[in-house]
């Protein structure tokens, strides 16, 4: 895992297309902004561990 | 011969047709994946020139190790990515810019070149040393007026 | 641009094979962000990105064959 410490205002690129941004700082909570294609799926961690996983025969 | 001069000798003596692949491209030219190597017969610059993109051309030079120490390292995943296994084999190569400054053309320290002739996959490695200089003056531009008498 | 609050030690994941996670939070000035991404996929600084971009587009903004072969002429 790389780590990169950012401050408010700054962003991150990851690949080509996707930046994410520090908007706000606020005690240990972060406002985080994703800027990506509409074909990238955001989600918090906690949602994406209980999404259906895809059956594999429809793959 | 050194290995780094037997690779650097490879890359100028390549076959044109033979393409090198840039997974992610170059910094700014994502799409732009594969190239040709183009060698005006220069000992010591190549141009390589982008298949489907003839904007997408970079006149790449070797690392030099006397003028700049010990040429860059890779992380294992980016050693991954050129499927190379002894990073010693590796070429680095600096970007130069002849096009900024009308007395220097200048070699991008801070963004090298790897290319893996076994692979023939390369990528633009951003180095993480806020110290390596973007526009380090490489070599003068050529004398105009010499040129032109010269061309006479 | 999609806007998401995370505490520490949360995450964001992105498509299938990205992870971002808050790892530490400085005093309201700084937060450090770990990045799981497949090794085939750049992480940088916004800034140092754009930096080398320009310079990219900077060396290619002429015909560098042509100069390369203007440069060499007497060679």
């Amino acid at each position: 895992m790389l780590i990169l410490t950012r401050a408010v205002g700054e962003t991150i690129t990851i690949g080509h297309n996707i930046r994410v941004t520090i908007l706000s700082i606020k005690g240990t909570q972060v406002r985080i902004g994703i800027e990506a294609p509409g074909d990238v799926r955001v989600l918090r961690e906690e949602i994406a561990d209980k999404r259906p996983k895809k059956h594999p025969e429809k793959e | 011969m050194t290995h780094k001069e037997l690779a650097w000798k490879a890359i100028v003596e390549v076959e044109q047709s033979e393409i090198f692949v840039f997974p992610q491209g170059m910094v700014g030219f994502p799409d732009t994946n594969d190239f040709v190597m183009l060698n005006s017969g220069h000992g010591d610059i190549v141009c390589m020139q982008a298949t489907d993109r003839a904007e997408a051309a970079f006149l790449l030079t070797p690392w030099d190790e006397h003028r700049l120490g010990e040429s860059p390292k890779l992380t294992s995943d980016q050693l991954a990515c050129l499927q190379c296994q002894d990073e010693n084999k590796l070429l680095w190569l600096l970007v130069l810019n002849p096009f900024s400054d009308v007395k220097w053309v200048s070699a991008n320290l801070r963004a090298p070149v790897a290319i893996n002739l076994d692979s023939s996959l390369g990528m633009q490695c951003i180095q993480a040393n806020p110290k390596l200089d973007l526009h380090f003056q490489w070599i003068r531009q050529p004398d105009p007026a010499q040129q032109a008498a010269e061309a006479c | 641009m999609i806007v998401l609050r995370r505490k520490l030690g949360q995450a964001i994941c992105l498509g299938d094979d990205i992870r971002i996670v808050v790892t530490k939070v400085e005093s309201n000035t700084r937060a450090h962000l770990g990045i799981e991404a497949p090794e085939s996929t750049p992480v940088h600084r916004l800034e140092i990105y754009e930096k080398i971009k320009q310079e990219n587009c900077a060396a290619t903004q002429g015909d560098a064959l042509a100069w390369l072969q203007g440069a060499t002429h007497d060679t």
